[in-house]
């Protein structure tokens, strides 16, 4: 009976399908992803698939590239004060914004502008312009950028801070403002959008320097990463930025499908959180500070022995199927010369853990399995929380689990939604362990800050951890102008918190991408950092002939 | 004179519900654990300032209510502030001109985000409940008639079947099926299809309607087959089934005349009782296969904890339904000659 | 008192009621069937631990080529996104998915129950406030309530059971409240509450033990629907990460890509286990629901049986319009033997006459007026006879053919007129809707609507009463109404099947007087059944006194009166008041006409008869004819008669 129904309905869908009929052929890259863009204003917006689309439709004074380098773009040359504080950048001269009018200084201070003195942008505003004194634009079609503080790294704080046409941001509530007719002056132009359904570019083959070779981008929303898969498999879809893992061995054996695997463009970072706040340390509660860790986390000891206990090749294997590598830091492989690759990680090995803890005194005394801290008082088990909307962090409880089971650690386990999350991490420290994870800058500044004493209190801080000689170097490498001894620094920064085993950090993943290969040619995949919706694919490629 | 006094107090009962569901509302996403201005904001590499920011950007910094000494346990409100500069009169005051707050995730205006949604849903569950209910009535109808007979049996035992069918399930199962099929898999349309002609533009929705419909009309036909199927028991053993057919009148006529209008009354009423359950169908089914409606903004809302939208979206849903409700009651009292007149 | 005595006699009355149950529940294929799975399941879920070959909480000796293996000898169904084994994982996910459904579907209950009890049994304001507010939370949509409450608080598997519980009783206080209400103004409920038994008790022992059938009806599908809705929270990401449910199950496979490597035994198991948990308990909610619900699940329009036509001879009286010779009828009745409802019955009737069929109910008059114009309800066939309607046998036409005979020429008056007109269309319709069946030249425009008039005025119902609905009409008007649809095609015999036994008697009388007069204005044949001899005292040409199944006299009216032979006969006219002989005391026939599925060996009245002597008791009479003077034809069937003879 039902097949017969479903017989009817595709009968039904045969006679639609044949009344559709086929478009005309610009070339047209069709890619797939599992999300959308939250806000087309770039103050406002949060996630990546925004960036992404902001990265094609506009420019910024410098180009991020795939190797973490970054490139002058809208300008033709920046000279730096001997200060190291005031910075003039000669725009170049013609370019146009898609409606036809000429982008100037003038725009480009006024962007600068825009976001310097709106606080209400939480991360355009709050990451980047913090150290903006003031901007002006001169009438040579300069730019005139004075800082409060000499930094090191003006690039990566530009590079997020997309210019705007004036003439169109001039008269809007900058808050309110949903920016869907995007007039920008990048390699694309907004064609049409439909939240939650697809984002449509087409080509500005005016633009200055890297004009497209295709005609359209399509970037389609689907719910769910498997349908993203199939459609590329079909041929709907000519490159997905994202899959499953379990995608990826399938889509390997299949024909005219090539996947990208490599590290991430804006590297994620998973960690696993300890609570070591030391009493000293722990916020007022009117700051928010409740403070309930245990105490056998505060011990360095209990940590190495965890961090000997985690198989993180398991972990890598059951949860990314393989498709990461170990982690060390906060600092992921994917910031290239800021991550540390000289030190070397503790080897798993539960003898030595055991070892470890036996030494310590935390010894079983009742014989339940667990083990008790060395004065008796309170056994060796902890709360681990992570975020319910986590899919891959219960397999990670699940595992840790079993691992620090055998060296008598047990766990609550229990998934918290992810604000309740939020109020107990920080500042309030009421969790003992937590599974969660960061988003990475270029620059691994941001993310060393985590690591502050400063940090504790302002919620950024998840550890409570607190060690003056970090916190001195993370205030020189703030300043160090000079590119290679601030590596060192930052380098030495990591071997410190590694020692410490302030987090232990399961893997860094990596990035799988795929695409069509009957369809475009000319991809770029040869770069330390995998990512095809970037513009230096999607303005070189061309169709297959 | 009767009538319409009886019709206004279904309309006055009707708003009377949905008060309540307003309030509910509100204090639902208030009084539960979990702070709103942390969910949708919950990076914590944001600094305080800028947690403050949005804070008062939704909203937030405004206590809740004004004096609420019944509600004291619960610690809400203060009995020293403006009642009109509370987070509950503002909320009421947006609402009554129409606006549901502002999306934390979006920024945009909750109602357009689900202004846009809404007629998609209305679609699928339209050509869903339209399908099933044509589908359920036709095997119903059958199975009455030809009452155990195996035809009857099949029926009955199928529609069980497509009862307890998990509606994610079933709708997993079909875009597997669909994604060999060269079917697509997700959205309402091709995108840049907005260029071609209405008629091909029209065909492309229907393409992509296509998965979603079946699985909503697999999910709700079995429920209308039984309904239709015992509805039409009781009304073809009634006896004026037997004048008719000592009328002389052939099966097919007094099916046609006497049996399927009355049979049909008692499924006005179902259905719209279902439709507060098939917007738990539509939820799964939208989530399954991307379709931008209603359900999976409250699936997307509900993975980012973007609590406006969730809130604006079960407000529409309930008031919808409580709407349907209130139609059906009417359309049942206008039908039925019996209750017309009472 | 001695209230232990007390409670085990509530035990064994229990005890007895569920062994009663269980003999009635284990012939109901369905619910039976849903049993089985359910126990199966149960059984399952238990004994988890013996049964799954892995341990599902362990991933100790999982390696990075075990995720999604296909089905294999040590994988019967393969492995998931962790590299576990999805059987064990399926087995011990039956107990996260039934303790969830069980205990929410428990909290449902108790909510939904005692609202509904109260309200039901209390009423009034406290009814009208539970009620008013289960409508409220019954309009509200449950799924979307469920995911904003999950939402805001802890995923645990405790909030999940509480959500779901919390907000799943809604129709549980409304089936309990209507049965309570039904329960409530029960005899045995009004005499404890006259003794003044007090609130409890009364709930208690009487109330709850009636409600409480349909509350478990009530439970198995709030169970299955508590487990849908876990699986869908689950499936939405907000189910608990901890507690692998089969929900949880294809979250993780739906979200970890066991689509796209094709791992369909990861989608495909823990989906099948919640369709037959669901499908289990629906099942066995329906089997319940049949027995404490049993409908006849026969209509109307289902076919009926095959005629057989044995030897009823040739028609005897040549000038006859329809002449009925040997009409056997059986009910069969599925295994044992068939009940012989009617049995040789014959009688003939001309033009203009009026016959009465007399008996008490249940002695198959009606059956036999239905099996003439063939509408036996299934169940009934024909097994023996001849209907002759004009020199044609009804019973060899095709169904085509019968139904141009039907209400053309035989129409018939139902009795209780108020179910015999269908309540929604107007009862001008359907006067008119026989007209233009049997009469398709008939011009279907004012002089329709004017013809239908004529009819209604023929009654005495007024005009503007012809686009009314029967409930707008009185019970005497429906009756009318009926006969003027009945004379709509100007028929050549009526059957009146007890046209007046609902109505007053002033109505009563009016309705005879119209039949009769009908019948001399319009020269019409009636069939006049009923089951008061009195009635049709005035009336009637001839008389059939029919007494289970078969008759007992048939013969001139005056005969019935002055000279009947068979003892039902004068049984049955003692009954009648006789206005002439005022005295007379009126007497009832005690006990009852024999149910057709037990019929006595002997004689069917023998049972009842003051004058049964042995023989009666043992052989069934056989039909004598006498020889009366002034009756051509006097006929009945009792062993007195051949003594007498």
């Amino acid at each position: 009976m039902k097949s017969k129904i479903l017989y009817l309905l595709i009968l039904a869908t045969l006679v639609l399908s044949a009344c559709g009929a086929k478009p005309a052929e610009p070339s047209v890259v069709k890619a797939g992803w599992a999300g959308s863009p939250d806000s087309l204003n770039p103050g406002l917006a949060v996630l990546v698939e925004a960036y992404t689309i902001f990265e094609l439709v506009y420019d910024s004074m410098y180009d991020l590239n795939l190797d973490g380098s970054f490139t002058l773009s809208l300008a033709d040359s920046v000279t730096r004060s001997d200060d190291g504080l005031v910075y003039t950048f000669k725009i170049k001269e013609g370019i146009k914004w898609h409606d036809g009018q000429t982008l100037t200084a003038a725009d480009v201070a006024f962007t600068y502008n825009l976001y310097k003195d709106t606080p209400e942008y939480p991360y355009l505003n709050g990451y980047y312009t913090p150290y903006f004194s003031s901007i002006e634009a001169n009438d040579k079609n300069e730019v005139i950028l004075t800082l409060t503080e000499a930094i090191p790294n003006l690039e990566s704080q530009l590079v997020f801070l997309y210019v705007l046409p004036k003439h169109i941001w001039e008269g809007v509530n900058k808050l309110e403002f949903e920016n869907l007719e995007m007039v920008g002056s990048g390699p694309f132009k907004m064609a049409e959008y439909v939240q939650n359904e697809f984002v449509r570019l087409a080509a500005n083959k005016e633009h200055f320097s890297t004009p497209p070779k295709v005609d359209e981008v399509i970037f389609q929303t689907f719910e769910n990463q498997d349908a993203l898969v199939q459609a590329l498999k079909t041929g709907q879809l000519d490159m997905i930025t994202e899959m499953q893992n379990t995608a990826v061995a399938t889509l390997q054996g299949t024909e005219n499908i090539e996947v990208v695997i490599g590290a991430p463009f804006s590297p994620g970072v998973t960690d696993i959180i300890f609570n070591q706040t030391a009493p000293e340390n722990c916020p007022t509660p009117d700051e928010g500070g409740i403070c309930t860790g245990h105490a056998a986390l505060r011990d360095r000891n209990v940590r190495l022995a965890m961090a000997h206990a985690t198989d993180k090749q398991k972990l890598i294997d059951l949860i990314l199927l393989g498709l990461g590598s170990p982690g060390l830091t906060l600092i992921p492989d994917g910031l290239g010369v800021w991550y540390n690759n000289s030190l070397k990680d503790y080897e798993y090995d539960v003898a030595k853990a055991n070892q470890i803890l036996d030494d310590a005194g935390y010894l079983d005394t009742d014989n339940d399995g667990t083990r008790e801290m060395p004065d008796g008082s309170s056994p060796l088990t902890f709360r681990l929380n992570w975020p319910s909307d986590s899919i891959t962090a219960p397999r990670t409880a699940e595992l840790l689990s079993e691992m620090w089971g055998e060296i008598g650690i047990a766990l609550e386990m229990q998934a918290v939604d992810p604000d309740a999350l939020t109020s107990q991490c920080c500042p309030a420290f009421d969790f003992d362990i937590m599974i969660w994870g960061w988003a990475s800058d270029p620059d691994p500044s941001a993310l060393l800050y985590v690591y502050t004493t400063e940090a504790i209190p302002t919620g950024s801080s998840e550890t409570g951890y607190s060690n003056p000689a970090y916190d001195e170097l993370y205030a020189q490498q703030q300043t160090e102008l000079d590119a290679a001894a601030r590596k060192d620094i930052v380098w030495e920064m990591q071997k410190i918190v590694h020692d410490d085993v302030v987090y232990i950090i399961p893997y860094y993943e990596q990035a799988t991408q795929a695409y069509r290969t009957d369809r475009f040619t000319g991809w770029i995949t040869d770069q330390p950092k995998v990512e095809l919706s970037d513009t230096t694919s999607l303005v070189v490629i061309e169709p297959v002939k | 004179m009767n009538r319409s006094r009886a019709i206004l107090r279904k309309i006055g009962w009707a708003f009377f519900t949905i008060l309540f569901v307003v309030i509910l509302n509100f204090f639902l996403f208030r009084v539960l654990p979990g702070d709103p201005a942390r969910a949708g904001i919950r990076d914590p590499r944001l600094k305080k300032e800028a947690i403050e920011m949005l804070r008062v950007r939704f909203g937030l910094d405004k206590p809740v209510i004004n004096c609420f000494e019944a509600l004291n346990p619960i610690k809400l409100g203060s009995c020293a502030v403006n009642p009109l500069d509370t987070q509950f009169f503002i909320y009421v005051r947006n609402l009554a001109q129409g606006e549901l707050g502002v999306s934390y995730h979006t920024n945009r205006p909750v109602a357009d985000i689900l202004s846009e949604r809404l007629w998609n849903t209305v679609l699928l569950i339209g050509a869903g409940q339209i399908l099933s209910i044509i589908i359920g009535v036709i095997f119903g109808v059958f199975a009455a008639w030809k009452a155990r007979t195996a035809i009857d049996f099949t029926s009955v035992v199928s529609s069980l079947i497509v009862w307890s069918l998990p509606t994610f399930w079933l709708a997993i199962i079909l875009l597997f099926w669909g994604s060999n099929n060269g079917l697509p898999l997700a959205g309402k349309a091709t995108p840049g299809a907005s260029s071609l002609p209405l008629l091909q533009q029209w065909a492309d929705i229907g393409r992509h309607m296509l998965l979603p419909t079946i699985t909503y009309t697999i999910v709700y036909m079995g429920e209308y087959t039984l309904i239709m199927r015992s509805s039409l028991m009781d009304v073809l053993s009634e006896d004026y089934i037997l004048t008719a057919k000592a009328k002389g009148l052939s099966t097919f006529q007094i099916l046609k005349d006497h049996a399927l209008k009355n049979a049909m009354l008692p499924l006005v009423t179902v259905i719209a009782i279902n439709l507060g359950f098939t917007v738990a169908g539509a939820i799964q089914i939208e989530a399954v296969f991307s379709w931008p409606g209603l359900g999976g903004a409250v699936f997307e809302a509900v993975g980012r904890r973007d609590f406006p939208v969730l809130q604006g979206a079960f407000l529409l849903i309930a008031v919808a339904v409580i709407f349907a409700n209130l139609i059906a009651d009417l359309t049942y009292s206008y039908l039925d000659p019996r209750v017309q007149t009472e | 008192m001695d209230t232990t005595a007390q409670v085990t006699e509530a035990q064994t009355q229990w005890i007895i009621r569920l062994l009663n149950f269980w003999r009635i529940f284990s012939r109901n294929r369905i619910g039976l069937a849903g049993l089985a799975m359910l126990i199966l399941l149960i059984f399952v879920a238990v004994f988890a631990p013996l049964i799954a070959p892995y341990d599902s909480s362990s991933s100790a000796s999982v390696k990075i080529g075990d995720v999604y293996n296909p089905p294999s000898s040590s994988h019967w169904f393969g492995t998931d996104d962790a590299g576990q084994d999805v059987f064990s994982n399926f087995v011990f996910g039956s107990r996260v998915s039934l303790t969830v459904g069980f205990f929410a579907a428990f909290i449902s209950i108790i909510i939904g129950g005692s609202l509904g009890l109260v309200a039901g049994f209390f009423g009034g304001r406290m009814e009208n406030f539970l009620m008013r507010f289960t409508d409220i939370m019954l309009v509200i949509p449950d799924l979307p309530l469920m995911v904003v409450i999950v939402a805001l608080t802890k995923p645990s598997l405790l909030n999940i059971i509480f959500v779901i519980g919390l907000l799943g009783w809604t129709t549980t206080a409304r089936v309990v409240r209507s049965q309570t209400l039904a329960v409530k103004s029960r005899k045995f409920v009004l005499r404890a509450r006259a003794v003044g038994a007090g609130k409890r008790h009364i709930i208690s022992r009487h109330i709850l033990p009636l409600v409480m059938p349909i509350l478990v009806v009530q439970a198995v599908l709030v169970v299955s629907l508590a487990i849908l809705n876990e699986s869908a929270l689950s499936f939405l990401g907000l189910g608990d990460p901890t507690a692998l449910s089969w929900g949880q199950m294809l979250n993780y496979a739906f979200s970890r890509g066991a689509m796209s490597i094709g791992a369909w035994w990861a989608l495909f198991v823990p989906g099948f286990g919640i369709v037959w948990v669901v499908l289990g308990l629906t099942l066995l909610g329906q089997g319940l629901e049949q027995i404490l619900n049993p409908r006849l699940d026969t209509h109307h329009l289902m076919p009926g049986r095959p005629i057989v036509r044995g030897d009823a001879g040739e028609a005897s009286e040549k000038n006859s319009l329809l002449e009925v010779r040997n009409l056997s009828i059986n009910y069969v009745n599925n295994g044992k033997p068939p009940a012989r409802a009617v049995e040789n019955i014959s009688f003939s009737l001309k033009e203009g006459e009026l016959i009465g069929l007399v008996g008490e109910s249940g002695c198959g008059k009606t059956t036999l007026m239905l099996a003439l114009l063939r509408l036996l309800p299934s169940a009934g066939q024909i097994v023996n006879g001849r209907v002759i309607f004009n020199g044609k046998d009804l019973t060899t036409l095709s169904e085509e053919e019968i139904n141009v005979v039907r209400w053309k020429d035989i129409s018939i008056v139902f009795q209780g007129a108020m179910n015999a007109l269908n309540p929604v269309r107007t009862v001008g319709e359907q006067i008119a809707e026989a007209i233009t069946k049997h009469l398709p030249g008939f011009p279907r425009d004012q002089r329709l609507q004017e013809r239908v008039i004529e009819l209604l005025d023929l009654v005495g119902i007024a005009a503007d009463h012809k686009d009314h609905f029967p409930h707008q009409y009185s019970g005497g008007m429906r009756q009318r109404a009926m006969i003027a649809m009945a004379l709509a095609c100007n028929p050549q015999v009526i059957i009146a099947d007890e046209p007046t036994t609902a109505l007053d008697v002033m109505i009563q009388a009016q309705i005879l007087e119209l039949l009769d007069s009908l019948r001399k204005k319009l020269g019409l044949a009636i069939i006049f059944v009923t089951h008061d001899l009195g009635v049709v005292a005035e009336m009637c040409d001839r008389v059939l006194v029919m007494y289970g199944g078969v008759t007992a006299e048939y013969a001139d009216v005056d005969i019935i009166y002055n000279d009947a032979r068979h003892p039902y006969t004068q049984e049955l006219l003692k009954a009648f008041p006789d206005l002439t002989k005022p005295k007379k005391k009126l007497s009832s026939i005690p006990g009852y006409p024999p149910r057709l599925d037990a019929l006595p060996v002997g004689c069917r009245f023998a049972p009842r008869c003051p004058q049964a002597f042995e023989r009666c008791h043992r052989e069934q009479p056989i039909l004598h004819k006498l020889n009366n003077p002034q009756s051509a034809a006097h006929i009945a069937s009792c062993h007195l008669l051949e003594a007498s003879k």
